[in-house]
């Protein structure tokens, strides 16, 4: 024979009454808190910019990267149309330059036969040379 | 057709002042929903140090949350949601992780003074055949899938309504109703030769 449904709900309905001991709550509540504020003090710190950052990417779709993306790329569009360039320097007068060359006067040649050391080295001998 | 104006929340209070910041507040709501979402997640589990682990967890989240609850439901059906969300997701884990030895949790209900009848005491042979039962219930409702184990516990063990069930779990009251009696059929069935031997 089956027990009916009753039967069942009955025999269920015992288990509403579970509680858990004495006390549980009070330490319960201590705990809660004491994570609680942990947690406040890890928060406030870099860590959570970095592991909320690491979350966010962590979260982030392929459809969400691609919105990103196009975001991020027409903001460097709008930036680049929107934002003042530097004005124009104003134009100093160009002079022409003067394409002719003038050559050095050259020394003259005796002059420069002078500058010469021209002197023999050594006593003249047979054969050779004195100026 | 018009619809029926929610009742007022009656936790509007305690919740405008914990959004508020003031913890004793949210404290109250703790132990306002405390032995109920227990019994929920106890009889989920059937583990008390995994209880305990989960209510941390799901009032942690709870208040982490609490900026976004804007009233559109109950906080009771709201704070239910979070508990059985987190409790499911623990229960898939747990089941990747490792299998539960039966025996522990036989012993864990064994000792449970919930399942002492106060008005079976004084019938010993009649309380150790309901205690037998229990077991057999117990043992039959872990082999309920966890959406159905869910639906009988939210409906027989806390005696919930179909349309508070619904709420929670986002479902519709029929498909509540069809869980419920596809459960009742399972432990009927789990429970026949018990019920055959001992009445």
């Amino acid at each position: 024979m089956k027990p009916t449904v009753e039967q069942i709900g009955n025999l269920l309905a015992l288990k509403r009454h579970e509680r858990p001991e004495e006390g549980y709550w009070q330490d319960f509540l201590c705990e809660f808190h004491q994570k609680q504020r942990e947690q406040a003090a890890k928060k406030s710190g870099l860590t959570n910019f970095f592991s909320q950052a690491g979350e966010w990417l962590s979260e982030m779709s392929p459809s969400k990267w691609a919105y990103g993306a196009g975001l991020a790329y027409a903001a460097v569009m709008v930036a680049f149309f929107l934002v003042p360039r530097e004005p124009a320097k104003p134009t100093t007068p160009v002079t022409p330059v003067n394409l002719q060359v003038i050559p050095a006067p050259a020394p003259p040649a005796l002059e420069q036969l002078n500058q010469l050391d021209l002197s023999p080295s050594t006593q003249g001998n047979i054969g050779e040379q004195v100026f | 057709m018009f619809r029926q104006p929610r009742p007022p929340d009656p936790d509007q209070d305690l919740v405008t002042r914990a959004q508020a910041g003031d913890t004793r507040a949210f404290d109250a709501l703790i132990l306002k929903y405390g032995d109920k979402l227990y019994g929920l997640v106890y009889n989920m589990t059937s583990h008390k140090e995994d209880t305990h682990d989960l209510l941390q967890e799901i009032f942690a989240r709870a208040y982490q949350s609490l900026g976004k609850f804007k009233g559109n439901s109950a906080f009771y059906t709201w704070i239910y949601q979070i508990a059985v969300n987190l409790t499911l997701n623990f229960l898939k884990k747990r089941k990747r992780r490792i299998s539960l030895s039966i025996n522990d949790m036989e012993s864990s209900v064994q000792q449970d003074p919930a399942l002492i009848d106060n008005a079976n005491e004084a019938n010993p042979e009649r309380q150790t055949n309901l205690n037998e039962l229990q077991i057999r219930l117990n043992e039959a409702m872990r082999k309920l899938s966890d959406p159905h184990r869910m639906v009988v516990t939210m409906f027989d063990i806390q005696g919930m309504s179909h349309g508070d069930i619904a709420k929670v779990l986002k479902a519709s009251e029929g498909t509540i109703r069809s869980r419920l009696h596809y459960a009742h059929l399972q432990l009927q069935s789990a429970l026949q030769d018990s019920w055959d031997e001992r009445f």
